[in-house]
């Protein structure tokens, strides 16, 4: 009997030990957006790397639906005991000023933020124009003949081109995709002229010589495609808001415990360590970023605030971004 | 010579076609599961054989879609659940068949004409690729709204009885189809400030519970009704069979590689137009369309197989995903490391003919594993009722809730299953529902987009639509699908033409 008691006593005290010890089950990863896109396959090539650290199993289902926000909400609604992944793009950070939902990454904890893609300004071979300047001065000489492609408003193209109105004004007209893949297309058919793109769905249409680059909407010139200028050449103004662009990152709920924080961010970093994963990111044409701590949080604020002032004097918020204390870039 | 080795790459290599037959007999099974889908199978792939050497990963993909896409009329036949958006016309007059006790031979003809057009379908991307994506790419928007309205003329060909109530349950379907975002504002409508609702409801969720989950409930009706027994005795079609029907499946086969090249449309779209096509140059089929008409299984059956090698042609030579499928292959192949875009033909000519190769062992795997194993499964007909009602709901339930791993389908699907219900209560069709719900996004969105290009000028919108060919070519497929079906075509000109 005592035998028995005392056994018991040790069987529970290794269980509440392994209790301790995260992770000590499954992990469930929640991916924002659908099978096949590229949230999807960054964080199913990341998981099999952050799964050797952790020791555990991440189980990755897709939640995709409201831009993202049904994941988001859907991880916020569950325990923070760090075994709910959030494994998202950029578009939460949105969330708030397009009135599309009460929370953003502000109101979690990043784990990582492993990549960050580089905007850019690509055109169809028969367009009038070349580069930047080029192309403002055809704007202008021609106003409302050229087609622009957009993901819709908030999509990373209706940034970049109230980025551009901040400073100069330019009447196009404007054509909504859904996506950058189905608008690039569409740049190839002649169905638009120019679209904003991130490089790495461009960049292999641009070497095949199917479109041209016009400009990186960034503040330096890219080892992918030396010859391109950078934006802040043109218009140097812009310098303020960059470097921008749509990222992939990992988040859990606020209130998780430390250790499991430490743990996930360990293995995360790891993970977007791994050569595979840096290569897969190289030839996708997005930059490693590979954030945690206090600079995943400034990074993710600063894309907040450009983001957030830009659409609201663009005309397109709902809300102001100051109603959610998000100060001005 | 060269192209020669890469195309026979997996069939002498054991472990390669060892891939390949397990990726088509698992796609078989996942394709005839519906909610089950093809682009969910090999999204999961991407992260089970990530540490693969590309080649097995890419047999075992090509194997599932291929399968898969087949699989898709299996459940169609026989329980009148399409496993796929793609197999809704098989359903139209495949579950006909197996209700005359004729599903062994329905299922024996629709492999058969799967597997033909899947070679079609090969053939062009083996011999025509560059051109066809050329071509494919240059759909302006106009156009895919002009080819969206040409899709809803067949809720006329859908609807047997009443046009108006065919009318009826498309207009209901585009209605349907609108909820959610805005494709273009993100704006909601329709949403009623409930989340779950911003994508909109779940086309094959709405398929799920109209077909399956009402089709049960129908079968209450009967169950005193004595099985039918289903003959088993004939289920390869015999030789005079697949040569009176080959030219139908040569034709419904290139509307099924054309629209699965389109990067808009796919094999779903595509089987419903061979299907309407089929029912409008079929002068007299033995039995009526919507009864069994042995040539309203062939036609959507060799569209969709076809429309697999029409998704691989802009995939394998531009880099731009003929459907959601090809969409993850992109995916996949960025993952292992290769780079495909418009250089991949350049850089990786090997890619081409080893995806041809792999299509063309698959296809094969499709024909033995599909003709295998029928005996059993028609048997599944005549299960009694109280097993078989059952059955169809758990089916339509997992099924549903496979889709998203969301519950709200699943509500969604027993709702569109008790309106199903009523619909075929009171005669009115339910394939124009689905075909509405398909098309509305369509429409909605290359309307707007077209209109925007031309900066709200009607005017300009004509002037473009008649000085471009193709949306010329378009725009009178349109008029002549709608002038055949007036009286005076009809009654007076019809019978003085073609006396």
């Amino acid at each position: 009997m005592k035998k028995l008691i005392l056994s018991a006593f040790a069987g529970l005290a290794l269980s509440s030990m392994a209790m301790a010890d995260y992770p000590n089950k499954d992990i469930q990863g929640i991916i924002q957006w659908g099978a096949g896109g590229s949230t999807d396959t960054v964080m199913r090539s990341v998981a099999p790397h952050a799964e050797k650290v952790l020791g555990a199993d991440i189980i990755l289902t897709n939640r995709p639906g409201g831009v993202g926000a049904i994941a988001t909400k859907f991880v916020n609604a569950k325990k923070a005991d760090g075994y709910t992944l959030l494994m998202g793009a950029e578009n939460p950070q949105m969330y708030k000023v397009l009135g599309l939902a009460d929370i953003d990454y502000s109101d979690m904890i990043p784990i990582n933020v492993m990549a960050r893609g580089i905007p850019m300004l690509v055109a169809q071979n028969d367009a009038p124009f070349n580069t930047m300047q080029e192309m403002i001065d055809y704007i202008k000489a021609n106003p409302g003949t050229v087609k622009v492609g957009s993901t819709g408003q908030g999509g990373l193209a209706s940034i970049v081109m109230a980025m551009i109105e901040s400073e100069v004004d330019l009447d196009v007209t404007t054509v909504p995709y859904n996506g950058d893949g189905p608008a690039l297309t569409a740049l190839q058919g002649g169905a638009i002229d120019v679209m904003p793109a991130v490089l790495g769905a461009a960049v292999q249409h641009i070497k095949a010589g199917r479109m041209k680059a016009i400009t990186l909407v960034d503040n330096q010139q890219n080892a992918v495609l030396p010859e391109v200028a950078p934006i802040t050449e043109t218009l140097p103004s812009l310098e303020k808001y960059l470097p921008y662009g749509p990222f992939f990152g990992v988040f859990v709920k606020q209130g998780t415990p430390d250790d499991a924080v430490a743990k996930l961010t360990e293995a995360f970093a790891t993970g977007a360590e791994a050569e595979d994963f840096k290569a897969l990111m190289e030839t996708r044409g997005y930059g490693i970023m590979n954030l945690s701590g206090q600079p995943a949080v400034d990074f993710l604020d600063n894309y907040r605030s450009v983001s957030s002032w830009l659409v609201h004097d663009a005309g397109f918020a709902k809300h102001s971004p100051e109603e959610f204390n998000i100060p001005r870039p | 010579m060269e192209a020669l080795n890469y195309f026979a790459l997996s069939w002498l290599s054991p472990e390669l076609l060892a891939l390949t037959a397990l990726g088509t007999f698992l796609g078989i099974y996942v394709g005839a599961i519906p909610g089950l889908s093809v682009t969910m199978a090999v999204s999961i792939l991407i992260s089970f054989t990530f540490s693969w050497d590309v080649n097995n990963a890419l047999c075992l993909m090509v194997g599932i879609f291929m399968g898969g896409v087949y699989g898709g009329s299996r459940t169609a036949i026989l329980l009148n659940i399409p496993g796929a958006p793609s197999a809704i016309a098989t359903a139209l007059d495949g579950y006909p068949l197996a209700k005359k006790g004729l599903a062994g031979e329905a299922i024996g003809l629709s492999t058969v004409m799967s597997v033909i057009g899947g070679f079609v379908g090969i053939i062009v991307l083996a011999l025509a690729a560059p051109t066809i994506s050329e071509f494919a790419i240059t759909f302006q928007p106009r156009d895919y709204l002009l080819l969206a309205i040409l899709g809803l003329t067949l809720v006329g060909s859908l609807s047997s009885g009443s046009l108006a109530k065919g009318l009826f349950a498309g207009a209901l379907g585009v209605l349907v189809g609108t909820v959610g975002l805005d494709p273009l504002t993100a704006e909601e409508r329709f949403t009623f400030g409930v989340i779950e609702l911003w994508d909109g409801i779940n086309v094959i969720a709405a398929m799920i519970g109209l077909f399956g989950v009402s089709e049960a409930l129908h079968q209450l009706h009967h169950l005193d009704k004595a099985i039918i027994k289903q003959k088993i005795t004939r289920i390869i079609p015999p030789w005079a069979d697949i040569r009176k029907y080959f030219p139908l499946s040569l034709q419904s086969s290139f509307i099924g590689v054309i629209i699965g090249a389109l990067p808009g449309t796919g094999g779903d779209i595509a089987a419903l137009m061979a299907y309407d096509q089929a029912k409008r140059s079929t002068k007299k089929p033995d039995v009526p369309f919507g009864h069994g008409a042995k040539e309203g299984l062939i036609a959507p059956e060799a569209a969709n197989n076809a429309a697999v090698g029409g998704a691989f042609i802009p995939m394998l030579t531009l880099g731009i995903p003929g459907d959601a499928v090809t969409a993850v292959f992109i995916g996949a192949l960025f993952i292992h490391g290769l780079n495909p875009g418009p250089l991949l033909l350049v850089e990786q000519p090997h890619m081409f003919w080893f995806t041809v190769g792999n299509l063309t062992l698959a296809n094969i795997f499709v024909l033995i594993f599909g003709l295998t194993g029928i005996r059993i499964f028609s048997k599944l007909v005549e299960c009694p009722k109280g097993v078989m009602i059952p059955l169809i709901m758990l089916l339509s339930v997992v099924g549903a809730y496979a889709i998203n791993n969301s519950v709200i389908d699943i509500w969604w699907m027993l709702a569109f299953g008790i309106l199903g219900y009523f619909m075929r209560l009171y005669n009115y069709p339910v394939g124009p529902v689905i075909l509405g719900v398909i098309l509305s996004k369509l429409m909605d969105e290359n309307w707007r987009r077209a209109i925007l290009s031309e900066r709200g000028d009607m005017g300009q919108f004509f002037a473009n639509l008649f000085s471009s060919p193709l949306s010329c070519v378009l725009f009178a497929a349109i008029v002549l699908a709608l002038f055949t079906q007036t009286p005076l075509w009809t009654k007076t000109l019809k019978p003085r033409l073609f006396r």
